[in-house]
């Protein structure tokens, strides 16, 4: 029986690294090369470590990284902090219920659109400072503060924190659904032990492996932003990937030889910071074992549910005040500082574009659908391959495996890209939707993955097992009980990677040759203007898409298995 | 026998016109009837709602008229574009390119032409080229002192222009200084956009143009004049200018649309702007308050054109050559100079058109912002494009640490 299943499933695994490692390598290479000072277009064909010395030359290069590096780390250990901290001391408390609801809604808003609203919202013109002004403040003018794209990039790292928060809080939500948490603060308070002390010794050492990955993510992200750090991000210099973005698109082309070399250097750094965050890990492990084990029951530290309740309220509030203003400047006519509110209101911008964004809607939905369910069929069938092997190969695999599958979020799209859409120009293949698919695919995939991969190991293999003897056959079994049994999480990663598709603006653009019009591509180049009424607008509509999904996958579960109590939680 | 007497030398006549005009209008016949049915993609900066609406506009009368279909392909930067053509041509792909045509000018326009991204000259295949002025507007011809050499269509016009709200300063700036003694007393309320923004850059030629005590090395590449000399006046000014600009001088807005709204937001006072018609459109559009004006310094401001081009693996030459003749005509060019629309300015010569095609522009107003082509004053020229790029590297050197 075994024999039989595995072989089809045996090709998984090759698919799914051919999927990556075919653009993957070849976008390697079309960095690479021009790092070394080859790009035969351009007229540059001798090996030389020219750009690495105009690089390194780059007056804004030192303030460049280390920009992106504060910035970077800062919001990578705060955010992995708050959102710890949150779990700990308000798990299955009366607010956690509402953290859990509003956690799909506010990863369905869109990196940029919130960068947008939370700019408007605390900016020195924005509407924190006009709802008191003048009356209290006594501003008659906006004040001359460094709020919004402050030189230390402190706006960049707040803002990057409250959009991370939502995101590993829904990964630590599934990886607690692993753990028998409920049991482990059970026997630990009856062994006198302050909840709190539970989680710092029981609960976060097996919890945090489970969370690496998507630590290690924020990190390589928060290093690479490019999008939400045009917005609100330092300008003089700007974080390195923003750098790089420019030099890519500069008017004088042999930049794109140094934009090469900095796009090599970025990934040098991301890989560089996630061994030194492994490595911490092992130090932190190593030092913390006698705290483990100290005995001791109680910490002052455990009496901050009301900084916890904060942190929570603040990342929702900020996000949902975000959204608000995004709304009201989509119907305002005009609206100026000092005003609270808009002056006039109108209906122009929606009516207008409604009928405009129709398709660039339409394309989006069906890419985002396409790449998330040939995502998902590929994941889950390298999980189910998985099960085949004994488990040190697992461990193995899995080790290795995982590298391959996050090398696209650890390269810089930007430079990754250039290389991919030569190779598809010369295939032919650049502008259809084959290749639109497929590069959104090698984006989509990793945070299927992510969001599935431990969830699905953990599953208690012998309902399948129960369900294959009794229906005589592993396919039903797969797909009337395992399947189903886990539609849930299976649903929400859907979600996720469609939320990913949705949000890919540069994919889009050097893959479909100007042929596709996403709501993103769309968006992201109004968003280049000056007027945030039609911004908000397309913005909203962008949000749409994926608050849709998520909605559905959360309640499509819940409406199909409304009368099975046991598959409620 | 009186019939034939008139017959025949009407019949010569007759004869004589369509054999010296068919190298003219038979080939132009020849281009519209290919480009009906052709697919134009017209790559361009798409940040603005006023330019999206009216390029809409005008694929819809090309659909009409012509069946030809054209997708705007919006950007948020035509480097992007630049990019794929580099990639399509590394490529070897000399036929079938992504794009068929592009709203393009200075630097992207040098490297194309000189990397031989473009197609071979053109421009002289449209009908209504005839029309654009060429002796008032120079800058027709030469795109930043480079030579167009027909390989580019001018599009429309631009000269820098300053914009200030009327309702907060009862006089405004004429020249440099007087820019400098306002931030003095204002401080926060000035800003230009981050070089190597188009904007940006701009701003600090116009400045070099006004306080520069030697123009001439200005207008040869850099390498024949001594930088650092030429440019002191430049960098003492920003030295004192910094200090008292928006943020102190250490954030500088990203683009000329962030300058926008900012003085909409009111956190700047006076922006700058390419365009003359800004202030009114963006009063017509309820983006900026209806008290900000425009105004030009004494000595004049810089001014050039921009351009579509169309690169040189064009999959519907035709239909590019088509659509950019539709937007050259008097009748796109005049709507386009509406501030209602966009209030970007003509590039055709008026005394160039028939007293109808004249009219379409006398009836369009000027808008209440915008100056009139005598208060807009002397146009300087663009520096040669090798100082953008020297005065960037400098302006980064100095500045972004």
């Amino acid at each position: 029986m075994a024999g039989q299943s595995r072989s089809p499933l045996q090709f998984f695994p090759y698919l799914t690294l051919a999927a990556f490692l075919v653009p993957v390598l070849l976008g390697l290479a079309g960095t690479w090369l021009p790092a070394l000072g080859y790009l035969p277009t351009i007229g540059a064909k001798s090996f030389t470590l020219q750009p690495w010395r105009d690089l390194l030359d780059h007056p804004s290069l030192p303030g460049a990284l280390s920009a992106t590096l504060v910035s970077g780390l800062s919001a990578t250990l705060l955010s992995v902090f708050i959102s710890l901290w949150i779990t700990t001391h308000l798990y299955k408390t009366a607010s956690w219920s509402y953290i859990e609801r509003a956690l799909a809604p506010l990863l369905a808003i869109p990196h940029a659109a919130f960068a947008l609203g939370l700019s408007f919202l605390v900016a020195p013109s924005g509407w924190l400072i006009r709802l008191v002004s003048p009356w209290l403040s006594g501003f008659a003018h906006p004040p001359d503060w460094s709020i919004t794209g402050d030189p230390l990039a402190i706006s960049l790292t707040i803002t990057m924190i409250f959009k991370e928060v939502p995101f590993l809080l829904l990964l630590t939500i599934a990886a607690l659904n692993q753990l028998d948490v409920r049991r482990t603060l059970w026997v630990g308070r009856s062994l006198g032990f302050q909840e709190f002390k539970v989680w710092t010794r029981l609960i976060i050492p097996q919890l945090y492996p489970m969370l690496r990955l998507p630590v290690l993510t924020v990190l390589a992200y928060s290093l690479s932003v490019v999008d939400l750090a045009l917005i609100i991000g330092p300008s003089l210099p700007p974080p390195f990937a923003v750098l790089i973005d420019r030099w890519f698109n500069d008017p004088d082309i042999s930049m794109r030889l140094v934009g090469g070399a900095g796009a090599t250097l970025l990934f040098l750094l991301i890989t560089v910071f996630i061994t030194i965050f492994l490595l911490a890990e092992r130090i932190v492990v190593m030092l913390s074992r006698p705290l483990l084990t100290n005995g001791r029951r109680r910490s002052p530290l455990g009496r901050m549910n009301q900084g916890a309740r904060l942190a929570a309220i603040t990342t929702m509030a900020a996000s949902v005040l975000s959204f608000v203003l995004l709304v009201i400047w989509s119907f305002t006519g005009s609206w100026r500082f000092p005003d609270a509110y808009p002056q006039s209101l109108s209906l122009f911008y929606w009516t207008k574009s409604l009928p405009l964004v129709a398709g660039p809607l339409a394309t989006a939905a069906l890419v985002g659908v396409l790449s998330a369910c040939i995502a998902l069929v590929l994941v889950l069938g390298c999980l189910e391959n998985e099960r085949s092997l004994p488990q040190s190969r697992i461990d193995a695999l899995s080790r290795g495996s995982i590298w391959v599958i996050y090398l696209p979020l650890l390269i810089p799209q930007i430079g990754f890209l250039f290389g991919i859409q030569t190779i598809l120009v010369r295939l032919h293949l650049e502008g259809s939707w084959f290749s639109l698919v497929w590069i959104h695919l090698v984006f989509v995939l990793p945070y299927i993955f992510l969001t599935l991969a431990a969830t699905y190991r953990t599953y208690d293999q012998r309902y399948a097992q129960v369900a294959a003897i009794l229906s005589g056959s592993p396919l039903r079994s797969f797909f009337r009980v395992k399947l189903v049994m886990l539609a849930k999480p299976i649903l929400f990663s859907l979600a996720v990677g469609f939320a990913v598709s949705i949000a890919q603006y540069l994919p889009t653009l050097y893959v479909g040759a100007g042929r596709f019009s996403t709501i993103t591509t769309e968006t992201v180049s109004l968003a280049g203007g000056s007027d945030r009424r039609v911004i908000a607008v397309y913005a909203l509509c962008q949000f749409l898409l994926p608050f849709l999904v998520y909605a559905l996958a959360i309640g499509l579960p819940a409406l199909l298995f409304r009368n099975r109590q046991l598959m409620k939680n | 026998m009186l019939r034939s007497t008139v017959f025949i030398p009407v019949l010569i006549v007759c004869t004589l016109f369509f054999s010296t005009s068919h190298g003219q209008t038979p080939d132009w016949e020849e281009i519209t009837r290919k480009a009906g049915g052709q697919t134009v993609y017209f790559n361009g900066w798409g940040g603005s709602d006023p330019i999206n609406d009216y390029i809409r506009w005008a694929a819809d009368q090309v659909e009409e008229r012509y069946q030809l279909h054209v997708r705007h392909v919006k950007v948020s930067d035509i480097g992007e574009v630049v990019s794929r053509i580099v990639a399509e041509k590394s490529a070897g792909r000399d036929q079938g390119g992504s794009v068929d045509l592009m709203w393009i000018n200075g630097e992207n326009f040098n490297t194309m032409k000189q990397n031989n991204l473009l197609q071979p000259p053109y421009s002289q295949l449209l009908p209504n080229i005839a029309l654009v002025d060429t002796e008032n507007k120079k800058s027709t011809l030469y795109d930043f002192t480079v030579p167009v050499d027909n390989m580019e269509v001018p599009w429309g016009m631009a000269q820098l222009v300053f914009l200030y709200d009327q309702a907060l300063m009862d006089t405004h700036p004429r020249n440099m200084m007087e820019l400098l003694m306002f931030a003095k007393e204002h401080p926060g309320r000035v800003a230009y956009p981050l070089p190597p923004n188009f904007h940006g850059t701009t701003f600090l030629k116009q400045a070099l143009l006004e306080l520069g005590a030697e123009k001439d090395p200005l207008f040869k590449p850099v390498s024949e004049a001594d930088f650092e000399a030429v440019t002191a006046p430049l960098w003492n000014f920003l030295d004192q200018l910094h200090p008292y600009m928006w943020r102190r001088g250490t954030a500088f807005p990203a683009n000329g649309s962030e300058l926008k709204r900012l003085l909409a937001d009111g956190e700047i006072f006076i922006a700058i702007s390419f365009n003359p018609a800004e202030a009114s459109n963006g009063i017509a559009t309820g983006e900026l308050p209806d008290s900000i004006r425009t105004y030009v310094h004494d000595s004049g401001t810089i001014g050039n054109s921009h351009f579509l081009a169309i690169p040189f693996n064009a999959s519907a030459k035709e239909g590019a050559l088509v659509f950019a003749n539709f937007l050259l005509s008097p009748e796109a060019q005049a709507r386009k100079s509406d501030p209602a629309v966009w209030g970007d300015p003509t590039v055709l010569a008026m005394d160039k058109l028939s007293p109808e095609d004249k009219a379409l522009f006398t009836a369009t107003p000027r808008g209440i912002a915008t100056l009139s082509a005598e208060e807009l004053g002397a146009v300087l020229l663009e520096p040669h494009p090798s100082w953008v790029e020297a005065l960037e590297k400098s302006w980064l050197t100095r500045y972004s640490r």
